[in-house]
């Protein structure tokens, strides 16, 4: 009876997990030991030539750390926005509370694409911020960095994945019991003292979760360097994208993948870790 | 409730009854004008094709599904190797007609992947122009596995308000006054561009498909020396209107498209082929190896080959189309667009595709190009 009702309620589930993750997962994985003839037919067998090509090739591995770089600095520029805004959308704001938090979840329904055309009609040539910049006389020639550029990437990065970043924060501010700030107060800890102290530390678990949304899904994108990079910009999302595509080499492209893979699930594995450890914080 | 079940009956019958009549109009005309194939044979049918964007448009389906009543479905693939992917994947049996470009197609001959085309039925193949009927290379042990359809050049494309004296090679692109208002298209085809400008291209034209490893070096440093000068390398050619539309580039590598499109949007952009010359793209009409409708898809290779009908095409990509006698039937402008006006200057100079053996490595190159590495 037990059994009956555990299937009825996991059952669904765990079909579902067969079919679009364990499934899709294996073959990727299998297909990376796979090689290709130079037509680009799959040749089944087990080779570890995609991931040799991926180890010895600094296209390969320096992309990655390129990418690397950029997710950091998406996230860090996400952190650094996110984290007074939250402050004071949770303790400054009082009427406008709800109003503010709207305002930076809006963007979320709209869709990436239109926000990434947005910013190609602000950064361009003629674009709304060069004129701008023309008008008050800043500059007296458009500055050719601001699109295609990496530059361009980390605007619209910032601005897509902030709110996921401001959002885990904010939650752990409200989740501070105002009696705490209060009696650091009393204590006698100025402003600066009581954020570091006291808000700071409890808010790590949101920090951390919210680092590690920006960092994750800047990693995969492939959107923004395509429509807003410039010569220079390749991700190792589009070398992904590229194998699957006009190259046609789906081995190299699984192990590309799974290696990703694999250091997504270890950052994942880490920022759990740590998101634990600064909780018991609070319980203590 | 079973009213409303029954008078939806009564429309849907109504509807199959009156498409019938429709059908039946259509086909005793098809019948008189051509009066050699079975028209129903096809009735019913479906032809599926496997195309680049455009290559299935209502424009110029539409009298043909009329006059046969069959359906006309196509699949656009947006890079040669998607069409591999998509016709290697199982796809051989749902598609009937592929159009492949040179890059692909001598390939698609010798992985038997498409079969030979009875010539003597595609009525109007003699007059194609016989530039393009004469390249070898979807003929094997005498048999033609291709028919050309719609062709055009990878030329140099340039806002002509902004350079007044006509660009005449392709070194312009190099000039130090155009630094970062260079697009080139993001493609393994600006490879053969710099090998072209390195002379692989002499004395074998193909050489240029068939570069060896130091070659390749050669056309890396060349590329990364252009690289300064590049804003994006574009993906899509609405992509290339928009860098163009928007003053961001001023020269580009393109195709006739683009001039066009901005020409609508009255803006003096040019066209043309540099001294040095061009690579060149023609797109065939292939029939696939495991067609159950053969006879369909060579009614409609016969069909859509006809002068007016190419036109059509022409009217719809604003790509040059294989029939020369196309043109009587296009405006002075739309032959202007898509040189009908001007066949054999092109053919002369354009140098076409052809089957890079060593593809990956080419993508490999170009990845690096773009990664700075």
């Amino acid at each position: 009876m037990l059994k009956t009702r555990f299937w009825l309620l996991f059952g669904p589930l765990a079909l579902w997990m067969t079919a679009f993750l364990i499934l899709p997962y294996a073959q990727v994985l299998v297909q990376s030991f796979y090689t290709v003839d130079d037509f680009g037919l799959l040749q089944p067998g087990f080779s570890l030539d995609s991931y040799r090509r991926f180890a010895t090739g600094p296209l390969y591995y320096g992309t990655l750390g390129k990418t690397f770089v950029l997710a950091g600095a998406v996230t860090l520029g996400c952190l650094l926005l996110s984290l007074p805004l939250a402050y004071y959308i949770a303790f400054k704001a009082r009427r406008n509370k709800t109003l503010l938090y709207t305002l930076i979840i809006l963007p979320l329904w709209v869709s990436y694409i239109v926000r990434a055309y947005a910013w190609k009609t602000i950064l361009g040539e003629e674009g709304v911020l060069n004129t701008f910049l023309m008008y008050v006389g800043l500059t007296h020639e458009p500055i050719h960095l601001l699109l295609y550029s990496d530059v361009a990437v980390f605007i619209c990065m910032v601005h897509i994945y902030t709110p996921f970043v401001l959002m885990p924060i904010y939650t752990a501010f409200e989740q501070i019991p105002k009696s705490l700030i209060e009696a650091s107060k009393d204590l006698g800890a100025g402003r600066w003292t009581t954020f570091r102290q006291v808000v700071f530390p409890l808010s790590l678990p949101g920090i951390i979760a919210g680092g590690t949304f920006s960092f994750v899904l800047s990693l995969g994108d492939f959107l923004a360097p395509i429509l807003l990079g410039g010569p220079n910009t390749l991700f190792i999302s589009n070398i992904f994208q590229n194998m699957f595509g006009t190259s046609n080499d789906k081995p190299l492209g699984s192990a590309v993948g799974i290696v990703l893979l694999v250091v997504v699930l270890l950052i994942l594995e880490l920022s759990g870790r740590a998101e634990k450890r600064y909780s018991s914080l609070e319980s203590a | 409730m079973k009213k409303l079940l029954l008078s939806a009956l009564t429309v849907a019958l109504t509807a199959s009854v009156w498409s019938c009549g429709g059908e039946k109009k259509s086909e005793s005309a098809a019948s008189e004008s051509t009066g050699q194939t079975s028209v129903a044979d096809f009735k019913g049918k479906t032809l599926n094709i496997l195309c680049w964007e455009g290559y299935a448009d209502k424009k110029f389906t539409q009298a043909f599904e009329e006059k046969y009543g069959v359906t006309i479905k196509g699949t656009y693939f947006g890079s040669s190797d998607e069409l591999i992917a998509k016709l290697t994947a199982g796809g051989g049996e749902v598609y009937d007609i592929v159009t492949p470009s040179p890059d692909m197609a001598q390939a698609l001959v010798e992985r038997d992947l498409v079969q030979p085309i009875d010539l003597k039925k595609i009525t109007h193949y003699d007059s194609l122009a016989g530039k393009l009927r004469s390249m070898q290379d979807v003929v094997k042990d005498g048999q033609t596995y291709g028919v050309p359809f719609t062709w055009g050049p990878d030329y140099l494309v340039y806002n002509a308000d902004v350079i007044k004296t006509e660009p005449t090679s392709w070194n312009e692109l190099f000039k130090p006054e155009y630094k970062g208002k260079v697009a080139l298209w993001d493609d393994i085809s600006s490879l053969y561009l710099a090998g072209m400008l390195l002379g692989y291209d002499k004395p074998d034209k193909g050489g240029i498909y068939n570069m060896t490893e130091p070659q390749l070096a050669e056309v890396k440093k060349k590329l990364m020396q252009l690289k300064p000068q590049v804003r994006k390398y574009w993906v899509t050619a609405g992509e290339l209107d928009n860098l163009m539309k928007n003053k961001e580039v001023t020269l580009a590598v393109g195709w006739p498209l683009t001039p066009a499109t901005l020409k609508k949007e009255g803006m003096n952009v040019k066209g043309l082929i540099p001294k040095e010359g061009a690579t060149g793209w023609i797109d065939r009409l292939m029939i696939t190896k495991n067609t159950a409708n053969k006879d369909l898809a060579e009614a409609w290779i016969d069909y859509i080959t006809q002068a007016e009908n190419m036109a059509k095409v022409g009217e719809v990509t604003n790509y040059s189309v294989a029939n020369p006698n196309a043109k009587r039937f296009m405006s002075a402008e739309l032959q202007e667009i898509t040189q009908m006006n001007n066949t054999d200057y092109y053919f002369e100079r354009l140098n076409f595709w052809q089957y890079v053996k060593n593809r990956k490595r080419y993508n490999e190159i170009w990845n690096e190009i773009k990664s700075g590495a």
